[in-house]
């Protein structure tokens, strides 16, 4: 990951599942089968800066597999 | 005799897909988005394989200049 979160994730909503998710080929292949889905939320996020900013975070999920690759949306929210 | 085209630049290539495996390819290129905020924090802004503009660390990529018949071919495809 490109930052790290430093606060807790709010806001979280599901912005894709199943076949909407057009990463799921990649998925399946790099992480395993799952019922992939790709999220959103909103943290704080300590940037390669050291700066602190709020925002938008998206990432892939699956259960039993877990969270992974979480992406930084821009622009900041703060 | 053709003129020669002057080459642009909106792509960069993968170097580094480390911890994102399934969002960049190393050795593909990617439309990268021109983003000053992103820039001043040492990130760059790239659509990646989902399709959408997510920032990285500048340092996963390398800027490619291409000839822009190339560029324009390329730019039609993304947003296909």
């Amino acid at each position: 990951m490109d930052f790290e979160i430093v606060s807790e994730i709010t806001d979280v909503e599901t912005i894709a599942a199943g076949t909407s998710v057009r990463d799921r080929a990649r998925l399946r292949k790099q992480y395993g089968r799952g019922r992939w889905r790709k999220l959103k939320g909103v943290a704080k996020v300590r940037l390669l800066s050291g700066r602190i900013r709020l925002a938008e975070v998206h990432w892939y999920e699956a259960h039993g597999i877990g969270k992974r690759e979480f992406k930084l949306k821009l622009p900041f929210l703060d | 005799m053709k003129k020669a085209e002057k080459p642009s630049a909106h792509f960069v290539v993968c170097l580094n897909n480390e911890g994102y495996k399934a969002s960049l390819e190393v050795g593909k290129l990617y439309r990268f988005i021109p983003d000053k905020e992103a820039e001043s924090e040492g990130m760059i802004r790239v659509v990646d394989e989902s399709g959408e503009d997510y920032a990285f660390d500048a340092e996963r990529f390398h800027p490619v200049s291409l000839p822009a018949v190339v560029e324009k071919a390329l730019l039609a495809a993304s947003t296909a």
